[in-house]
């Protein structure tokens, strides 16, 4: 019971974060430089204060089931030797990031790094020497006004596809609707910015979302048509998943209420790509609450598999760091549970990891007919 | 080397029964031809173990020559000196020199003796403090002027009250006697010698080992003396004097037991006056007391009633054996003639203009158990200090024997290696090679223990080194106090410039997205700026008031020098142009 209204009360929390206007972010980021401004008027050292990141201030939040950031706070001081030109350059990113979202402008990283980046009057010395130098001030602030990049219009580089029976509307397009299953095999190139004032998604059948590691099997499964006569969706990541297809994952699975698969290849950094999925990333333990999918289930590939299909002569050998990493993976709090240690244990002592491809050594189609249908309908998944 | 020479033609004509024959011709041969040979000619033939090596190397030894006798007859005499050095290019690797002093002149009778008579100073066998231990002598450079040109020598010499005579003068090699020409009286007011000279194969370099230098130098140890100087292009350089007091003159010492061989013992035996080895011994050695003579009565075989003059070698011998087992009491140190803590000050702030420098004489002491000796350090950093490379400025090492500059074999020197063994990062000098550092070291002596004849390098004496060192390390932390203060100074100002670098794009960013006053949000940081930096000089002041009281705690007869008002100005000055 107690639980229940937990879960009802940070979902709400949630929503809040997320209906946050442009206006709303521009208004905090003006506070901000407000107190900064009054410090400097009573001639003290004006402040920047934002969330510590990294390790020491990641938690696992085991009620939610995400990575959180913890509450160490750290402050930024111009008179400070070490901190001098990083406050510049928050002030900057601040007056950039207000202007972008009072005008209704939005921006990769890369050019709001352009746009700022000019050489200090009197000096030969840049405001920023390189997109090293803006993008941690970026996240800096996203933690400081308590929000993600993409609410203050900024966005990375975009990676991942979408495909399946979904209409969606780009609001920024002359509310251009379309599908996903109608966009030919390559299906739609996630934006790296999909935010509900920009993208909304409207309908579809589909009783699941299946999230693919490689492209290669994301094109196999398009090929095999099995999305539509499975009602699947389909996104690949190409790898580690973007934040644009994390925020994708998340809000099909929060707005549209469809559970989650995830299908990677049977190793450490394959089982890595549905954690950060699933539970959020240590970078980004702030934004979990807005990408992550604590619900999301493991589809394969797993190493029982190589057993049950009969794949043990194409396996391939774990490399040293795999195992370092296996290793290291068993001992985060977030795979503390008897099927993910018997995974890892397995791989550390077997020492073999299995590809998603593998699967084509039954017969190419093998995965779309059998491996996948096969698994759903038994309710074969890891937590 | 020509009876090697003669050896080796020898070995390779001979037959095995005419080696003999041959041996004993060559053998009066050589003999014949020793016979034969002069001082001037020996001098001739041994360039090089003179110390005249090396194009720049040589014409900077004649410079010292010429300037040396100047200071030298000037200081004998009360007189202040005025030198005036020109050197004019007369063609390809030929120069001609002309150096000019206000000294008391030299008499007819003399001039022949002083310039054109090999080895014929008075500086010879006597043991006092000079600058003429080195090199070859103005009768040197006037031999290498008539060898390398077949000119003679023009010298113009005035003394007081006497009619000024100008004249020119060569050497005869074999009789090692002056020639001299055109003598004439001339009618014009001059006390002073001047002496023009030319030389070929010698090179002007406006370098570290050139004529300048060593002028800069000679004039940074003589501050009671002016020089001047015209190079080759033309360009005057003048060094004024800093000091209007001649320095005391060095008193003659006799030689401390220790400090002498037994070739000297026979030397002092013939020239002495006394009639007895006793009192020979009682009246010519240092510390000779009545204890110390019982005691080498005692060792020696033979009675010291003995005459002096009549001393053999093994009876020398047994002396010497004998001073190495009795304690005597060390060398009388009174003898030395420092230049002084406050003439170095002067000097080096005149010429070298450091922002900061720390100047000591040590106490006299002694070396190899006979020989007294007194060293004298100087450290300048930043301003003028240190040797400019290009943009680079590294360690100077300025070193002196006896107030000479020694530019020559610095590696080889002692006074470099104690320079190299003291761990200068204590003393916040952080790559000694490449800080604005100028260390001086005057070495005081006697005897100064070259390593070699060329006489530019100072022997790896144990007691000198460590003497040296521990100088080093005094004056270093003196030196380290300023340049600590100095670097946390500079990081001030640098913490500054960042700072205000970047309050026009933070008040620019600010005021865009709160709409405050910009000019407004400037002045208020700079400000905090300007309060932070000075709570941060005040502790800086206040580390520095207590390491240097802590310094005066811990050892007093150390003089700090610094000029503390100029760098006080400068801040100042950059502080008014930053608002």
């Amino acid at each position: 019971m107690v639980k229940i209204m937990a879960e009802k009360k940070h979902k709400k929390e949630t929503k809040a974060k997320e209906k946050v206007s442009p206006k709303q972010i521009a208004e905090r980021i003006k506070k901000s430089a407000e107190i900064m401004v009054k410090q400097i008027e009573k001639q003290e050292d004006p402040e920047f204060t934002t969330m510590q990141r990294g390790k020491s201030n990641v938690v696992w939040d085991e009620k939610k089931g995400y990575l959180a950031l913890g509450d160490k706070e750290i402050k930024r001081t111009f008179l400070n030797i070490a901190h001098a030109r990083k406050f510049m350059q928050t002030t900057l990113i601040m007056q950039k990031t207000q202007d972008y979202l009072l005008n209704n402008k939005t921006a990769s990283i890369r050019e709001i790094y352009y746009e700022l980046k000019h050489t200090i009057k009197g000096t030969k010395e840049n405001t920023f020497e390189g997109q090293d130098e803006s993008d941690p001030i970026i996240v800096d602030l996203e933690h400081s006004v308590d929000t993600i990049r993409e609410k203050l219009n900024l966005h990375a580089n975009p990676k991942g596809t979408l495909y399946g029976n979904i209409t969606l509307k780009d609001k920024m397009h002359n509310n251009d609707k379309f599908n996903a299953s109608k966009l030919g095999r390559g299906g739609w190139s996630i934006m790296s910015r999909i935010e509900p004032e920009e993208i909304e998604l409207l309908e579809t059948d589909a009783e699941y979302l299946l999230v693919c590691e490689t492209e290669a099997m994301f094109e196999r499964l398009i090929e095999e048509g099995y999305p539509k006569p499975n009602k699947c969706l389909l996104i690949g990541t190409g790898g580690q998943a973007a934040r644009g297809a994390r925020r994708l994952i998340h809000r099909i699975h929060e707005e549209l209420d469809l559970p989650v698969y995830v299908f990677t290849d049977g190793d450490p950094y394959g089982w890595y790509i549905y954690s950060v999925i699933k539970q959020g990333s240590m970078a980004l333990a702030a934004h979990s609450e807005f990408m992550s999918v604590p619900d999301a289930k493991y589809i394969g590939m797993t190493l029982d598999d190589v057993k049950n299909y009969e794949l043990e002569n194409v396996t391939e050998h774990m490399k040293e760091g795999d195992v370092k990493r296996a290793k290291e993976m068993m001992a985060y709090p977030w795979f503390q549970n008897k099927e993910w240690q018997d995974q890892l244990k397995k791989a550390i002592t077997q020492k073999i990891r299995i590809e998603q491809q593998a699967l084509a050594n039954k017969k190419l189609d093998f995965v779309a007919t059998h491996y996948l249908p096969e698994k759903i309908r038994n309710n074969e998944f890891l937590p | 080397m020509s009876a090697e020479k003669t050896k080796k033609e020898t070995k390779i004509k001979n037959n095995d029964d005419e080696k003999a024959y041959v041996i004993k011709k060559a053998a009066e041969n050589l003999e014949k031809e020793f016979k034969e040979h002069s001082v001037a000619e020996f001098f001739k033939k041994n360039k090089q173990m003179l110390g005249l090596y090396g194009k720049v190397r040589t014409l900077t030894m004649i410079i010292h020559e010429y300037v040396s006798n100047s200071l030298d007859a000037c200081e004998e005499t009360g007189i202040l000196p005025d030198i005036d050095v020109k050197i004019d290019e007369l063609g390809e690797e030929y120069y001609e020199v002309t150096v000019k002093d206000n000294g008391p002149g030299i008499s007819r009778e003399n001039v022949g003796k002083a310039f054109g008579k090999l080895l014929a100073g008075t500086k010879f066998h006597r043991l006092k403090q000079s600058r003429g231990q080195q090199g070859i002598g103005c009768s040197g450079c006037t031999m290498l002027s008539q060898m390398t040109t077949g000119k003679p020598s023009k010298i113009i010499t005035g003394q007081q009250g006497k009619k000024p005579i100008s004249l020119e003068l060569t050497i005869d090699p074999s009789k090692n006697e002056p020639k001299i020409e055109e003598i004439k009286e001339i009618e014009k007011e001059f006390r002073g010698t001047a002496v023009a000279a030319k030389f070929k194969g010698v090179l002007y370099r406006d370098s570290d080992q050139g004529a300048l230098e060593y002028l800069r130098r000679t004039a940074i140890a003589n501050p009671h003396a002016k020089i001047s100087f015209r190079d080759p292009l033309g360009q005057k350089i003048v060094f004024n004097r800093t000091q209007t007091v001649l320095p005391e003159l060095a008193g003659e010492i006799k030689p401390h037991p220790k400090g002498v061989t037994v070739d000297d013992v026979i030397f002092m035996g013939k020239k002495t006056g006394a009639r007895t080895t006793l009192s020979f011994l009682t009246n010519e050695f240092d510390r000779m007391g009545a204890k110390g003579l019982n005691e080498l009565k005692q060792m020696v075989d033979f009675d010291l009633i003995k005459d002096p003059k009549q001393l053999d070698w093994s009876e020398a011998e047994q002396i010497i054996k004998a001073f190495k087992k009795i304690d005597f009491i060390a060398p009388t140190t009174d003898s030395l003639r420092p230049i002084g803590e406050k003439q170095i000050q002067g000097s080096l702030e005149n010429i070298v203009k450091p922002e900061f420098l720390t100047v000591m004489t040590r106490k006299p002491t002694v070396y190899a158990g006979g020989y007294p000796f007194q060293v004298e350090i100087a450290i300048a950093y930043g301003g003028g200090a240190g040797r400019k490379v290009g943009e680079e400025t590294k360690m100077e090492i300025m070193r002196f024997a006896n107030r000479v500059p020694l530019l020559f074999d610095q590696g080889n020197c002692a006074l470099t290696k104690a320079i190299q063994s003291v761990d200068w990062k204590r003393y916040d000098i952080k790559d000694p090679d490449t800080s604005p550092v100028t260390i001086f070291i005057n070495f005081i002596s006697v005897h100064i223990p070259y390593t070699g004849a060329g006489k530019q390098a100072i022997a790896d004496e144990e007691e000198v080194l460590e003497e040296v060192r521990l100088a080093l390390m005094q004056t270093g932390r003196k030196a380290g106090i300023y340049i600590a203060h100095k670097r946390r100074e500079s990081e001030n100002q640098q913490k500054r410039l960042m700072f205000y670098k970047y309050i026009p794009e933070i008040c620019s960013a600010l005021s865009q997205i709160t709409k405050a006053n910009e000019e407004k949000l400037k002045k208020n940081m700079e400000q905090m700026v300007l309060t932070k930096l000075k709570i941060e000089d005040e502790k800086n002041a206040e580390m520095q008031k207590q390491a240097e009281k802590a310094l005066r705690n811990d050892e007093n007869s150390v003089v700090i020098k610094e000029k503390k008002p100029k760098t006080e100005k400068k801040e100042q000055h950059n502080t008014k142009r930053k608002k």
